[in-house]
């Protein structure tokens, strides 16, 4: 919806569902398998955890975002694996498009002299 | 929105596999602690220490898991779910208290909708005609008949009025039928033949009357009743055409009236003929020809506009067709239906209705009060809840929750009540009670007291949620809150001052009835037992066959086995006989009598009827069997009319002309007065002719009376084989006279028993609900008695402290309904019967049964105070 949050808890919040979203951009994911994208991908700068994840996902999943479904993970366990919805990737791409535009303007303030 | 639906989908899914969801979710989020876990063991972590690694980097799973969860639920449906098994639970663990404001509740609600359901159709529900505001009864209203009447002649005339249509019906009769091989006595009613257009009721099959059919010499034909035709015919559609032998006569069936029909007058009816009024028969024979008429007012026309334009009409045809002596005391009325229907009742409807609704009252006052004992008795609950983060908003959503629990639950009872007390009412009431098969439960007075109740439940019990819980509640001291104690002490006092009132109405009635049952009639009733019958005109058509039939019958019915008197007479008291205008008799040398004297009654008898009925003579002699061939009727007067007509005089010996015919009738004897109106209304004057051996003076229904010793069924099979010995297809009703009398006073004691119970159930529930404000009071004040009585009060002290409270409000109580009984009673003065409304007997005893009561109701809680302990009482806070 793009309100403009002034709570940091907030901003936080909303980034790491862009985050998520990301990770599931190529394919379905487990819960473990996106923490780990994140945190392997961003070098171990970010780490999420647990108890900021899963509520993420429910919540990404009750806004019609995400799907999910039970499948078998690598090592033969039960797992619940989660996929983008054709609106799950627009709002990815909106989001992206914002964030970009943010450091775009961001650089540009710390860069002048 | 769209969101939101699929997520509320979503959601509402997850809400049907609870079990399913809850075990994904923790699966999903142990299958993650396992990741992590094997990839600590991957990096070299031994298997323990791994385990311990992971779960100490999750975090608390089960505050995981719970917030996951709560975002997949309906929240109010959860708070909702969670408020009514707290409710429930707390119901359960204070039996006592549910019960008493179940029953309660049900009470109150189950009584007052009972009694409305049966004075609805009387009182409130319209009439089963279109527009009935617009039917109206008219017609002469004298001396003869308590309701208005017509002559058929007059009707012709009032046509010409201003009535939309005015149509008439001749007063019932009974008619006999022949259904298959059976005679039955059936009930038939003779109409005009727009009878049913006036009232705008068309036939349900066939088709109505036509002026056709109402000519005077015209095929009969016949309309039947849905409930007869059911009866008698199956409901099979082929009695149309059908013929139906009625008095002897042919019929022919054209139509059945709708299920809904009613006369209105409200007699049963089986057959509906044609009245075939003739207007070319002679003004006089038409002018003793008695009607009912009825009308529909013209849109726009008032009962009042519509008298005065019938008045000039009416003064013109009561000039022709009165007798000169009644003119002056006959007039015009012209009433609604409704009032001519529930004239009787009103008074004892209104009464009824009345003295439940203070039921009600006082039921929702004795919740009101539980409610707020119990809240205040949470009021540390509350504040603990509040101090551990609960908001004001779910604690009232809690609370309301309760009350509508409370006030559901006491509807449901409320609504068996109610049911089971209209059986009661319905099997219990008399004939008379106009209407009763219409009471049913009425879905929208059940709806009505419901929502009354819930209510009032609501209200108290929101009470103390909206009241700010404070910090000295949570340390459990009282705090002090005179408003609402005050209040409470209020609602006591008005719940005493409701059942006093209540046990004063219900009082006067008992007294009312008592002296009903216990006054003197005038003659005997015990011992004897009565034969009563109506010969079919038609069977004995000339008139020599009706009094062979009276003279055979004497001669058999006077052989009683086992010996005792025997009586015949056309009628017999309380109730009434026929009767002539008092200003139509003359006495031979004297003065015409006054001329407004009213109706005298009288009855043809055998000479053994004042001993069969045990009247006293009280001058002169009794009839005798010898007089009965001769040519003069003696007479004998009761004393009331020897007193208005000769004063002091010697009655004895004087001649009487009673029908202004020329012949005169000598005085032989004076009986003593009895009752021949009804229990209530004070007596006619009645004088009493011999039953003479030739057909002038036989009429076509008799009563045969026999007082005798032998038991009642006995002589019952011994009369009926005599009657059917001479016509086997004669109905003889038989009953004891005490029997008879006693239907005079079913309405008075259907209507003081109700009252009663209203006034017990009042008494019950000012009783409890004292009891639970002392005792609550008791509860609340235990540090301080047991202050009192550590620093030496003797428990005596505590208890008379106790029994003071409940003085005061009691006493308050009392005074008020004191006074409400005095505003009261004057209304239902017409319900009484030799008591006067302010009867003091009554007023004290109800006081004195109210005291007595509270006294006893406050007895638990004084002797449970006075029992305090000081030691425990002082260290239990």
């Amino acid at each position: 919806m793009g309100e403009k949050q002034s709570n940091p808890g907030e901003i936080l919040r909303d980034t790491l569902d862009m985050l998520i979203l990301r990770a599931l951009k190529r394919h379905p994911l487990h819960g473990y398998a996106i923490a780990e994208f994140i945190e392997q991908t961003s070098e171990e700068v970010l780490r999420v955890e647990e108890g900021a994840l899963y509520p993420a996902l429910h919540r990404l999943e009750l806004r019609g975002w995400l799907i999910s479904e039970w499948g078998i993970s690598e090592n033969n366990r039960r797992a619940k694996y989660y996929r983008l919805t054709a609106a799950g990737r627009k709002q990815l791409a909106e989001e992206a498009a914002r964030w970009g535009r943010l450091t775009a303007a961001i650089a540009r303030v710390m860069e002048t002299a | 929105m769209s969101q939101w639906l699929s997520s509320a989908w979503l959601r509402a899914k997850a809400l049907f596999k609870r079990r399913q969801f809850d075990r994904d979710l923790e699966d999903e989020l142990r299958f993650h602690l396992v990741m992590r876990e094997e990839k600590l063991k991957a990096a070299g972590l031994d298997p323990e220490e791994a385990r311990y690694a992971s779960r100490r980097r999750f975090g608390n799973r089960a505050s995981l898991q719970e917030t996951c969860r709560e975002m997949w639920v309906f929240v109010w449906l959860e708070d909702l779910w969670q408020d009514l098994r707290y409710a429930l639970r707390a119901m359960r663990k204070n039996p006592g208290f549910t019960a008493v404001v179940v029953v309660t509740l049900a009470l109150g609600i189950g009584a007052s909708t009972a009694v409305f359901s049966v004075v609805d159709p009387l009182l409130f529900r319209r009439l089963p005609y279109p527009k009935d505001d617009q039917l109206v009864s008219v017609g002469y209203l004298g001396p003869v008949d308590n309701n208005e009447f017509n002559v058929v002649s007059s009707y012709f005339d009032w046509r010409q009025g201003p009535f939309k249509s005015l149509t008439a019906m001749r007063p019932g009769v009974g008619c006999d039928a022949m259904i298959g091989d059976t005679p039955r006595r059936i009930n038939c009613f003779s109409v005009a033949a727009n009878f049913l257009q006036t009232f705008g009721v068309s036939p349900v099959l066939g088709r109505d009357f036509n002026p056709e059919d109402d000519r005077p010499h015209a095929p009969t034909v016949a309309l039947l009743s849905y409930g007869f035709w059911q009866r008698s015919f199956g409901g099979d559609a082929k009695a149309l055409g059908k013929t139906l032998v009625v008095d002897d006569d042919p019929v022919q069936i054209i139509g059945v009236l709708p299920k809904s029909f009613e006369m209105p007058q409200l007699g049963e009816i089986d057959v509906m003929l044609p009245a075939r009024l003739d207007a070319s028969l002679p003004r006089s024979a038409n002018s003793s020809s008695f009607l009912r008429t009825f009308a529909r007012l013209p849109e726009g026309m008032s009962i009042e506009q519509a008298h005065e334009r019938l008045l000039p009409i009416f003064n013109a045809t009561a000039d022709k067709d009165v007798p000169r002596e009644l003119r002056s005391e006959v007039r015009l009325v012209v009433r609604s239906l409704r009032d001519r229907q529930i004239q009787e009742v009103k008074l004892s409807s209104w009464m009824l209705l009345g003295s439940v609704l203070a039921l009600l009252l006082a039921a929702c006052a004795n919740v009101a009060n539980l409610m707020l004992a119990r809240a205040l008795a949470r009021r540390q609950e509350l504040a603990m809840r509040t101090a551990l983060g609960a908001g004001r908003g779910r604690l009232i959503r809690q609370t309301l929750t309760e009350s509508l629990i409370f006030g559901l639950l006491g509807g449901a009872a409320g609504c068996a009540t109610a049911w089971a007390l209209l059986r009661l009412c319905v099997g219990l009431a008399p004939g008379g009670m106009l209407r009763l098969e219409h009471a049913r439960i009425d879905l929208r007075v059940l709806l009505f007291a419901l929502a009354g109740s819930l209510g009032a439940a609501l209200l108290f019990g929101m009470a103390p949620a909206l009241e700010q819980p404070r910090a000295e509640a949570l340390a459990g001291w009282h705090v002090a809150g005179t408003a609402r104690t005050l209040f409470r002490k209020a609602l006591v006092s008005a719940q005493v001052a409701i059942s006093l009132v209540l046990l004063a109405g219900a009082s006067l009635l008992l007294r009312s009835l008592w002296k009903l049952q216990s006054q003197p009639l005038g003659f005997q009733p015990e011992h004897v037992i009565t034969a009563s019958f109506t010969l079919r005109r038609h069977r004995y058509q000339p008139a020599t066959a009706q009094v062979s039939f009276f003279d055979e019958l004497e001669a058999r019915l006077k052989q009683i086995p086992g010996g005792g008197y025997f009586a015949l007479s056309d009628s017999i008291p309380p109730r009434g006989s026929m009767g002539r205008p008092y200003s139509n008799l003359r006495i031979a040398g004297h003065p015409p009598v006054a001329p407004d004297g009213g109706m005298v009654e009288f009855r043809w008898v055998t000479p053994e009827y004042f001993r069969a009925l045990g009247i006293p003579i009280l001058a002169g002699r009794a009839f005798e069997e010898g007089e009965r061939a001769s040519g003069e009727s003696p007479l004998i007067l009761s004393a009331t009319l020897a007193r208005r007509l000769f004063g002091n005089e010697n009655p004895l010996g004087q001649q009487i002309d009673l029908e202004a015919s020329g012949r005169w009738s000598p005085v032989v004897g004076v009986a003593a007065d009895i009752k021949n109106n009804g229990l209530t209304d004070p007596p006619d004057p009645e004088y009493y002719r011999l039953r003479m051996h030739n057909a002038h003076t036989v009429g076509s229904s008799g009563v045969a009376l026999f007082r005798t010793s032998l038991d009642p069924g006995t002589l019952e099979r011994w009369v009926r084989k005599e009657f059917a010995a001479m016509d086997p297809s004669l109905p003889v009703t038989v009953e004891t006279l005490d029997q008879r009398v006693d239907r005079f006073r079913e309405r008075p004691r259907f209507v003081a028993a109700l009252v009663g119970l209203f006034a017990a159930l009042g008494l019950l529930l000012a009783a409890v609900g004292l009891y639970g404000v002392l005792s609550f009071l008791v509860a609340r004040q235990t540090r301080e008695i047991g202050v009192r009585m550590a620093i030496g009060a003797r428990p005596l002290d505590i208890a008379l402290h106790i029994q003071k409270y409940a003085g005061i409000w009691t006493g308050i109580g009392v005074a008020v309904g004191l006074a409400g009984s005095f505003a009261l009673a004057r209304t239902i003065r017409g319900l009484l019967f030799e008591v006067s409304p302010n009867d003091p007997v009554s007023l004290l005893a109800s006081a004195t049964v109210l005291v007595v009561t509270a006294v006893l109701a406050a007895w638990i809680p004084s002797h449970r105070a006075a029992r305090i302990d000081p030691v425990i009482a002082l260290r239990n806070e």
